[in-house]
């Protein structure tokens, strides 16, 4: 009995070191075989490399300096530009735009999917001074219940004038920055009534009220798309409608935001396009 | 006893069977043994092989990525990184007349149809050397160097003896570009001429040329300093040409330019004259392109105090000689007018007031007695005037120090001249030119030739000419272009050759800041049409660098600007009108 589980044991370790020995022996192909696999693949990067700098080599001696030349003296024509046609500043190119007259067109506005630096910019003097003209006449606080205070809108305007500043495309739409005195919103009765009846209207009430109302305007006039931007937009078209200087704040906000509930966002965002055409 | 005899004879059969199926049966056991240790050994051998294959193979010519990869030869790009030499696997014809076996002809078609055939494809080949080889029958290239598409044409016309071996040779995509800055690499693998040559070591050398090597020029900027260059050598039907575009501050050659040039590609070609480099081994007597350092040279020594003061500009006899203006310019001048007009005779009287040894420091100080300090190999040493004393080390002569305030009697290379233009507007340092890309944190220590105070007053000279003066044509609207021209005679048997002119023109942009020096140099051209009937620097090598400045000012970094320039208003008043060389 004794020397059958002695004979057990030492089978039982035979067994274990050839399990082992098989193991390693299975560990060491694979990582042969994955060794053999880099390898290849190495390979494979070298000749496509080799290919990758003839077919570039190929293109630079097709399109050399003097290959171009012969191109632009035969098909193209191009010239250095000349002194005038640089600009030094983006008030040079500023000064290029013609002033609105009146009876003049009515600026096309477009979508764009990246709107938020250019709508959250503050907007032109002109129409800056008519916002916070608009924001006298309605006095009204901003939205009181939003976690930036007024003391923490200052730093936030500055971020937002910072990013506004960061291409040149929404430089822009910025000439001016306002006022302290545009600090103060739109009527907060509107605001609140807006947020009650959307939520995501709520949020965007909620910051950057720093901003002009007009800037806002600006792309609740551009005709939603999605879902989600038809939920956001009657929130503001309610918000801009007291901006109008001619209308009364107080009476004009529950209609332009009863307005702002109809499922159609595109009617929403009308009356706050005519506002904003309105102001100047 | 038959029984017992044939009971024998069976017992005997019996054993004998009983023998014989033993025997079999050891026969057959001993195969089957043999046949399963040959079973077990090729199994054992086998499986050695396998665990030695699993375990321990290493592929011993097994090349790390980086080696497979690195060039035979480094790769020269330029600052920005575009490819000026890289070693690469082209084409070549080679000729296997054994390719269809060892008797018999070695082409399908004779010779004269192959050579003809090939006349074709390849328009410089040359007929009758290309029959001679397909003759000979012996191997041997028929071209170096053959594009993708003449391969295939080439391979069209069906002869197996014609091979296309892909050979790893030194290539300059950018053709002819910068050929005399690069040099050639000859069959050998050795280069010649330029930067080949000079980084010969470091193009070689294992550990480096994995990386490229990046040179001071930038592409864009050669391509159109060559271009215009070429434009106003036809122009004028000059017999060469020669520019170079240099950095103001760190002394780094922009472009290089010797016209006519050479193709590298071709370096079967390649050694001829024209890998004679005009800009950095040619010495000329560059002319009136060197007032404006004599004048820089009296302001910074005090002997110029007063630029409204008049100097006499009739003809001034020194000795023997007299020294004439190419116009009359009246009675007298003073110091702008007379760069603007370009007078000889008062630069004479105020090389005359300065002094032998205040100019002579003055060009020693920009290097004009030594070869100019670039890594070329091929530099000239320039004619430098002799002293009196001993070996000619001595002060120079009145006559020399006055021939040499006008740029006579003195030969440099252009090199030189933009070096020394580099430190006359950018605040008086001289630094010596490279080709190597410079740091602008770690800049060559450079040596202060004139005060910074000097150098502001020759901007504003320097503009003047442009704007008023000789330089007129020159004067890119919005680059504030400043410069002067200079339109020696050459010298040759019995003196100055009145038709034959080195005409130069000394520029450097924008001036109220400048950045960029070019000189531009026409040997030899003539008066056409073009140039409105005259051979002066004015009206060729003046509207050379107009047309080049705004061409390169953008891409290097010079935004045109009519609303800058450097200020004038306090010389202006100075300046009457009129015409000079």
């Amino acid at each position: 009995m004794i020397v059958s589980a002695h004979r057990f044991r030492s089978i039982g370790w035979i067994a274990l070191l050839l399990i082992c020995g098989a193991l390693v022996m299975v560990l060491a192909f694979r990582v042969n075989a994955l060794r053999s696999q880099v390898h290849r693949t190495e390979q494979r990067i070298i000749a496509l490399r080799k290919e990758k700098l003839y077919l570039e080599t190929e293109v630079e001696t097709r399109a050399n300096q003097q290959q171009l030349k012969l191109w632009n003296d035969v098909e193209f024509g191009y010239v250095a530009p000349t002194a005038g046609q640089y600009l030094a500043s983006e008030r040079q190119l500023a000064a290029l735009a013609k002033p609105d007259g009146p009876g003049s067109p009515t600026p096309i506005r477009v979508a764009s999917a990246d709107d938020a630096v250019a709508a959250e910019a503050a907007f032109p003097s002109v129409i800056a001074g008519l916002a916070s003209a608009a924001d006298f006449a309605a006095p009204a606080p901003r939205v009181a219940d939003d976690n930036d205070s007024k003391a923490a809108a200052k730093p936030a305007d500055a971020a937002d004038r910072a990013k506004a500043t960061a291409n040149l495309g929404a430089r822009l739409a910025m000439v001016t920055p306002l006022g302290k005195d545009s600090k103060t919103g739109p009527g907060k009765g509107k605001g609140e009534k807006a947020g009650k009846d959307n939520k995501a209207g709520d949020n965007k009430a909620g910051d950057g009220d720093g901003k002009p109302a007009l800037a806002r305007s600006a792309k609740a006039a551009t005709p939603a798309k999605s879902g989600k931007g038809d939920a956001e937009k009657p929130g503001k078209g309610a918000k801009l409608a007291p901006a109008r200087p001619d209308a009364k704040p107080g009476k004009a906000s529950p209609a332009k935001s009863g307005a702002a509930h109809a499922e159609n966002s595109a009617k929403a965002a009308k009356p706050a396009a005519k506002g904003s055409k309105s102001a100047p | 006893m038959n029984a017992l005899t044939a009971s024998a004879a069976i017992a005997t059969g019996r054993v004998q069977l009983a023998n014989v199926r033993q025997n079999a049966l050891v026969t057959a056991r001993l195969r089957a043994l043999w046949v399963m240790v040959l079973f077990i050994f090729v199994s054992l051998t086998a499986c050695v092989r396998i665990a030695q294959l699993g375990l321990f193979e290493q592929t011993p010519e097994r090349t790390s990525l980086a080696e497979a990869l690195l060039p035979s030869r480094g790769e020269i790009t330029d600052r920005n990184g575009v490819a000026l030499a890289r070693a690469f696997a082209s084409y070549s014809l080679w000729f296997n007349p054994k390719a269809m076996g060892e008797g018999g002809a070695p082409l399908v078609k004779t010779p004269e149809e192959i050579a003809r055939a090939l006349a074709g494809i390849f328009p410089d080949a040359d007929y009758a050397d290309l029959v001679a080889r397909l003759k000979a029958g012996k191997p041997c290239y028929l071209r170096r160097r053959v594009l993708p598409e003449d391969a295939n044409k080439v391979f069209a016309l069906g002869e197996p003896a014609l091979e296309f071996p892909r050979e790893e040779q030194r290539f300059y995509p950018q053709g002819s570009l910068a050929a005399h800055v690069l040099g050639f690499v000859d069959e050998a693998g050795k280069g010649h001429v330029g930067m080949e040559q000079v980084l010969e070591s470091r193009l070689l050398d294992p550990a480096h040329r994995g990386t490229p090597t990046a040179l001071s020029l930038d592409a864009r900027a050669q391509g159109a300093l060559e271009d215009e260059l070429g434009r106003g050598m036809l122009e004028t039907s000059a017999k060469g040409a020669a520019g170079v575009i240099l950095d103001a501050d760190s002394g780094e050659v922009i472009a290089l330019a010797s016209l006519p040039s050479f193709n590298p590609n071709r370096s079967d070609l390649a050694y001829n004259d024209l890998v004679f480099n005009r800009v950095s081994n040619q010495v000329y007597e560059l002319g009136s392109t060197f007032k404006p350092i004599t004048v820089a040279s009296a302001i910074d020594a005090g002997v110029i105090t007063d630029l409204s003061v008049r100097y006499p500009a009739v003809p001034f006899p020194v000795g023997k000689f007299t020294i004439h203006d190419s116009h009359n310019f009246g009675a007298s001048l003073n110091v702008p007018e007379a760069l603007i007009h370009s007078s000889n005779t008062v630069t004479a009287h105020v090389a005359d007031l300065l002094g032998p040894v205040a100019l002579k420091r003055t060009m020693e100080a920009l290097g004009m007695n030594e070869r100019p300090p670039i890594e070329l190999p091929a530099r000239g040493f320039p004619l430098w005037p002799h002293g009196g004393g001993e070996g000619g080390k001595g002060d120079w002569a009145r006559l020399t120090t006055m021939t040499v305030s006008y740029g006579h009697g003195i030969a440099v290379t252009p090199l030189h001249l933009a070096s020394a233009y580099a430190a006359l507007v950018n605040g008086g340092i001289w630094r010596p030119a490279t080709l190597y890309k410079v740091d602008p944190a770690h800049l060559a220590p450079g040596r202060r030739v004139f005060q910074a105070s000097t150098s502001a007053r020759l901007r504003q000279l320097l503009r003047m000419i442009v704007v008023d003066g000789t330089g007129r044509k020159a004067d890119a609207p919005g680059f504030r272009v400043g410069g002067k021209t200079g339109s020696a005679e050459k010298p040759g048997s019995g003196g100055y050759r009145k038709t034959s002119l080195i005409a130069t023109f000394a520029a450097a942009f924008p001036m109220d800041k400048p950045r960029y020096v070019v000189i531009v140099m026409l040997d030899e051209p003539q008066a056409t049409a073009q140039t409105g009937g005259q051979r002066t620097a004015a009206w060729n090598a003046a509207p050379i660098v107009g047309r080049l400045v705004p061409r390169i000012g953008p891409m290097l970094g010079v935004v045109p600007d009519a609303h800058h320039d450097v200020d004038i208003s306090d010389l202006s008043p100075l300046v009457g009108s009129g015409e000079g060389e």
